[in-house]
């Protein structure tokens, strides 16, 4: 079933930065936004879930109402000044169904406690959010979004600051827990084996070559169309589960 | 001590101003919680600025209406009003602007604050509301010593309105200033929820202005909550810093203005800025060794 569809969509701020194109993100669906630095992938993320208008073409819900959405933003975009404890950050991800003016109620507070356990996080429940390391940080963001019980996750390039080992433990972690919550998750990400190894679907975005493609991850994520899209030759070696990618270096095609 | 005056005949004559200052500074004292997290300082600087502008431009109105700036005056060309609109419009401009790319915030606050200083200074020039350039000087400078009952009354009002609503959207205004497009994805409207925080701080920044002056509020709505942040760890402890901060900083202004016979808007600021070595060292003295 489909969460959300873009139907002719032209995104950007003031001029559109892709042709019009279609786009559905399917319930249990895991998608993750492929491209080149200022390739438009922040740009699509937000035009899909509504945090940026579409320049021309629809967003449709086909459930009648847009999904419960959380969103998790890459760490450096939190400013670590605010005086807030891990607790009072996950609790936030439940504002919307608390609703504006209202308070908190215990039950919120003890939905809260529930997912910074699924973090793996339950001491650090009165530490600073500041406080925290990069990792840390992110664990508590995710136990945010998942907070308000979304149908949808979406991850804004979150691993971004993280070292290889720690960003693949993440990865895998929200795997597990976007299927044991059934939430469908889109992700920005830089990291193709990631997209490799935890994506069902894939849009791969370049707004200064035109291009847009979406399809399910096994038809199109291949050498070809990763060339094609960053502009290098890149060659892929699946082994077992996993696949291994090898980017020549040289001059851009 | 003042020579020539008793601390009783003091409170007589300037205990409404000093209520006033103090109510004032509670108000700056807690939005100044947003203005200094959303890194804000030098908006409400800008702010104050453009109250004095209204008031510039209501007195000039005025003189070309006939009204007597000293007599009742219709409310659209009151001095106040006009400075709760411009404040009020200015404050949410600044909230969008900020928000579109290629621009730089700083450089755009910057703007308001020259450009609405160099036309106050322009409209005062004016040889038709020469009578009236004192009182704005006033404002800009800061002179608390004489509040008006009908803007004592304003004030009142705009605080009791701010304070109590804020008293419920005070978490989404925190979640929508921490993080939002977390905001706006989980639906709440991220938008209107700034919108009303700009508002809010630019028609305060109005009425207390007018009110207490524009040094004195820029005063209260920075020193005291940064102060805060740096010897409190808590939301709950950084705000009760900041307003009973900047509260006895307005009375310890009065009260050294009584003592010293110095201007009393200055030194509620030196007051206010007094904390922060004060909150430095508390830090320095907490940091585990």
């Amino acid at each position: 079933m489909e969460l959300i569809r873009l139907e002719k969509a032209e995104i950007g701020y003031k001029k559109p930065l892709l042709p019009p194109f279609d786009l559905s993100v399917r319930s249990g669906e895991r998608l993750a936004v492929l491209g080149p630095n200022g390739g438009g992938k922040g740009t699509l993320l937000k035009s899909l879930i509504g945090l940026l208008p579409l320049l021309s073409g629809k967003r449709v819900f086909p459930n009648g109402r847009p999904p419960r959405a959380g969103y998790v933003p890459q760490a450096p975009r939190i400013d670590p000044i605010y005086p807030l404890t891990a607790l009072q950050v996950v609790l936030q991800g439940r504002y919307g169904r608390i609703g504006l003016g209202r308070f908190p109620k215990a039950s919120d507070w003890r939905a809260a406690m529930a997912q910074l356990e699924k973090v793996g996080m339950t001491e650090m429940a009165s530490a600073l959010f500041r406080s925290l390391s990069g990792g840390q940080r992110q664990r508590i963001l995710l136990a945010r979004a998942f907070c308000g019980e979304p149908e949808l996750l979406v991850l804004d390039e979150f691993t971004s600051d993280m070292d290889p080992v720690a960003s693949a433990g993440l990865l895998a972690e929200v795997a597990q827990l976007a299927d044991r919550e059934r939430v469908s998750v889109i992700f920005v990400t830089h990291e193709i084996q990631a997209a490799a190894l935890y994506s069902t679907a894939v849009v791969m975005v370049d707004a200064r070559r035109s291009q847009f493609a979406a399809g399910r991850t096994e038809e199109l994520l291949t050498a070809e169309a990763l060339s094609r899209l960053y502009g290098q030759n890149i060659s892929l070696e699946r082994r077992g589960e996993r696949t291994v990618v090898f980017v020549e270096s040289g001059r851009p095609r | 001590m003042s020579p020539t005056i008793s601390l009783a005949d003091f409170w007589a004559l300037f205990g409404n101003a000093i209520i006033a200052a103090m109510l004032g500074a509670a108000l700056c004292g807690y939005l100044g919680f947003f203005v200094v997290l959303r890194r804000l300082a030098f908006v409400s600087a800008a702010l104050g600025q453009i109250a004095g502008l209204g008031v510039a431009f209501g007195f000039l109105l005025g003189s070309y209406f006939g009204v007597d700036p000293h007599a009742p005056t219709p409310v659209y060309l009151d001095p106040v009003v006009l400075a709760l609109v411009l404040s009020g419009l200015v404050s949410a401009g600044l909230g969008y602007v900020s928000r579109v790319e290629r621009t730089s915030p700083e450089s755009l606050v910057a703007l308001a604050y020259l450009s609405s200083t160099a036309i106050t200074i322009l409209l005062l020039a004016s040889p038709r509301i020469v009578q009236e350039a004192h009182e704005v000087g006033d404002l800009l400078f800061g002179n608390a010593v004489a509040v008006r009952r009908e803007h004592f009354i304003e004030l009142v009002v705009v605080a009791a309105a701010v304070l109590c609503s804020h008293v419920f959207l005070f978490k989404d205004l925190l979640f929508v200033s921490f993080d939002r497009d977390m905001a706006q994805t989980v639906g709440l409207p991220s938008v209107k929820i700034e919108l009303f925080l700009h508002v809010s701080i630019g028609i305060s920044v109005a009425v207390s202005t007018r009110a207490i002056g524009a040094l004195p509020v820029f005063g209260f709505l920075v020193l005291p909550a940064g102060a805060a942040l740096l010897a409190s760890d808590s939301v709950r402890g950084v705000l009760a810093l900041s307003i009973s901060g900047a509260m006895l900083a307005a009375a310890g202004g009065f009260y050294l203005s009584f003592v010293e016979s110095r201007p009393t808007g200055p030194l509620m600021v030196a007051c206010a800025a007094a904390y922060w070595p004060l909150a430095a060292l508390y830090r320095l003295a907490r940091r585990p060794r």
